[in-house]
């Protein structure tokens, strides 16, 4: 595990992102917490897609943290193991949902070099959500994308999987 | 329209996720308004991710919410490319401009001295907003990318247009 090249501010508030080197920007934290609770209560797609697609990002962007978190709400909402390892390599030919199919493959359409919707998967996706619910797996993405890529930036990580763990979506949005 | 749609216009379009995009928009508004970087730095690396998004829509497009827009010959250096061998640029201008760039090829790819060399320009807190400010242009540019092609490509209902 290398260094972190920030630390947090010495915090001990209970919320992750507060108690982060995010908290030293006191400009932007409590907006970034904001941010994520609405992510993960307002959305106009149900927590076990919202899910689906932070896993994908966090296997992209290779963050060990993020991808051995589980949130409790997805969980609650349905979404297994079982089906958490079907987001992979080979995902369509898996037992996994046609919606979640889609929102996997919208994730890989932001998450490409460069972002690019195929022109075939635009009318699936057009077909299958909504547009409030498009939008709303687009700033899901971007929350996602942007503080996973944030933990892989500062450093520290460490360098082999870390074990599934269940918390609770309050720890970074309260 | 979403056929132009870029970081800097998309926040209508977003409005239909409700609470979450209105959050987004403020984060973002935030974002030139703080003291770590300086707003017109924060364009040139805005412009430097347009650049290597290959994105002509998200280079053309000017940035309403700068007091103070970079000067037309350092803008043109950067959209070039030629900023970091530009004499114009001053160091901390260089070490963010470099920074930007490993950011947007893989955050796995920054290395110490380059992360080093923001921390020195700009402070421990410094070097956190820009990975946060980059994260959210980078985001944004993306989106905007993915809605115009939806726009393109399945025009029959043009996505979230309000």
């Amino acid at each position: 595990m290398s260094e972190p090249r920030a630390t947090g501010p010495g915090t001990n508030s209970g919320n992750v992102i507060r108690d982060s080197a995010m908290g030293r920007v006191p400009e932007t934290v409590e907006e970034i917490i904001r941010l994520n609770g609405h992510v993960w209560r307002d959305s106009k797609v149900p927590p076990s897609l919202l899910e689906v697609v932070r896993l994908r990002n966090a296997r992209t962007v290779n963050c060990v943290f993020c991808k051995s978190v589980r949130y409790d709400v997805a969980r609650a909402d349905g979404l297994t193991e079982d089906r958490v390892e079907m987001i992979a390599d080979g995902y369509e030919e898996s037992g996994l949902s046609e919606r979640e199919k889609l929102a996997i493959a919208l994730a890989d359409s932001y998450l490409g070099f460069p972002a690019k919707v195929r022109p075939d998967l635009a009318p699936r996706l057009t077909a299958e959500f909504g547009d409030d619910e498009i939008a709303s797996l687009l700033v899901a993405l971007m929350t996602f994308n942007f503080t996973s890529r944030m933990a892989v930036s500062i450093g520290g990580m460490p360098e082999e999987p870390l074990p599934v763990t269940e918390v609770s979506v309050a720890i970074s949005t309260s | 329209m979403t056929d132009s749609m870029t970081s800097l216009t998309l926040d209508a379009t977003l409005a239909r996720a409700g609470p979450a995009a209105e959050s987004f928009a403020r984060l973002w508004r935030s974002l030139w308004r703080q003291g770590h970087v300086p707003p017109e730095l924060l364009e040139l690396c805005r412009l430097t991710l347009a650049r290597l998004h290959d994105d002509p829509a998200e280079i053309a497009v000017a940035n309403g919410l700068l007091d103070l827009p970079p000067a037309a010959a350092r803008r043109a250096a950067v959209v070039e490319g030629r900023a970091l061998d530009d004499p114009a640029f001053s160091d901390a201008e260089k070490a963010a401009l470099i920074f930007a760039e490993y950011y947007w090829i893989d955050p796995q790819s920054i290395t110490d001295d380059v992360a080093g060399d923001v921390k020195t320009h700009f402070g421990e807190a410094g070097l956190v907003f820009l990975i946060e400010a980059l994260g959210c242009i980078d985001g944004r540019i993306r989106t905007a990318r993915c809605l115009r092609d939806i726009a393109v490509h399945a025009p029959e209902r043009e996505v979230a247009h309000v």
